[in-house]
């Protein structure tokens, strides 16, 4: 009973934004630990401080915006994302949320909270469409090849996965329909939560076999963003 | 600032081609020399043979090591497509900090893997000029 009304249950903007800065706490202190034990101290020591700020609820939007100029500082520390996408998703939310709280009016604070929804709706579907137009990934050999000989495998053992075609063929096609119809789960509230758990799954298994675990925390922090949109729209 | 908003633009308005292609792959070798002596190239940071439940579970929640691996690959990818001092110095600074102290040169190379037909090829795109390590290694500290 109490699934079901999780599974049916939304949340208005107010507490969206709420859940984010909860999630983002953790996540964006999560990222600074691991810098912190490379050094750069002058940023992460800074960011880890608005990461505590923001989950205990104090200081209102400031910590918010404080940890987007981080953002924008590491950004020219790193001359880009120190960790692809995570790093993206990170300064995403946070560009959404800075510009949510500092909306004049309601209309534009859901503007930007939208606008955080379509792109974690796009982040699946355009990462599907672009593989489903490729002949490579559309036969299998494509994931064959990410286990073969790319960067992410996490293990040497690992690699023995790409003398398994038929398996990686089935995985690669279920990843590439999950991320083509993931749109389709906004036209129901049960069938989006259903999705962003098999998508939560998803980046498990990536971070389990690639090693990307800030992109697991990251994505998670947009979902509240999706769950609030899916009923303001639909 | 022009720069900065060049960096910063991709951010709020992301391409999410993820694995759109799986490109040819970098590794990053290294090797130490000292007067004649010229070492042979070593891949940095070799991945383990085997990763237990345990350990896969913990880099959930921490995973430093792999993550600045991960962006050294992507330092070593902005080197070839668009060469900068920074991403060389990353990657001397990042290489010097996992090897022991010492008073030779620090030379590293990339290597590109990648796929003809069946086999694999490795082919060296980059290799980079002699750095004092003790050098290295102090600015790293």
């Amino acid at each position: 009973m109490s699934a079901l009304v999780f599974l049916q249950s939304s949340l208005t903007a107010g507490e969206a934004m709420g859940w984010m800065q909860l999630l983002l706490s953790f996540a964006i202190g999560q990222q600074s630990l691991e810098h912190l034990v490379r050094g750069d101290r002058m940023i992460f020591v800074p960011r880890l401080m608005l990461c505590g700020a923001m989950g205990l609820g104090i200081g209102g939007a400031w910590p918010v915006w404080g940890l987007w100029v981080i953002s924008l500082a590491m950004l020219r520390r790193y001359q880009g994302p120190y960790n692809g996408g995570s790093d993206k998703m990170t300064m995403l939310i946070l560009s959404c949320l800075s510009l949510a709280h500092l909306a004049p009016t309601p209309f534009w604070q859901e503007m930007a909270l939208s606008y955080l929804a379509v792109q974690l709706v796009l982040s699946y579907f355009v990462s599907g469409w672009v593989k489903v137009v490729n002949p490579e990934w559309r036969c299998g050999e494509a994931l064959c090849d990410v286990f073969r000989f790319s960067a992410y495998p996490v293990s040497e053992a690992l690699r023995s996965l790409a003398e398994r075609p038929r398996f990686l063929f089935v995985m690669g096609w279920a990843v590439i329909l999950f991320e083509l119809v993931f749109p389709l789960a906004l036209l129901d509230p049960v069938a989006l939560k259903l999705a962003l758990l098999c998508a939560a799954g998803f980046h498990f298994s990536n971070a389990c076999f690639f090693g990307l675990n800030r992109f697991f925390w990251i994505w998670l922090c947009a979902y509240p963003a999706l769950i609030w949109f899916q009923d303001r729209i639909f | 600032m022009l720069r900065l908003l060049s960096l910063f633009l991709p951010t709020v308005i992301p391409s999410w081609r993820f694995f759109k292609t799986v490109a040819p792959s970098p590794r990053i070798e290294y090797r130490l020399i000292e007067g004649e002596s010229i070492g042979d190239w070593q891949e940095d940071r070799p991945r383990p043979t085997h990763l237990g439940l345990g350990q896969v579970l913990r880099r959930m929640l921490w995973n430093p090591d792999w993550n600045e691996q991960l962006y050294l690959v992507s330092c070593s990818e902005r080197l070839i497509e668009a060469p900068s001092q920074h991403s060389v110095d990353e990657i001397n600074l990042r290489v010097a900090r996992t090897l022991p102290e010492g008073a030779q040169m620090l030379q590293f190379r990339l290597v590109f893997l990648s796929r003809e037909g069946a086999r694999l090829v490795k082919l060296v795109e980059y290799e980079s000029t002699q750095v004092a390590l003790a050098s290295l290694q102090a600015v790293a500290a």
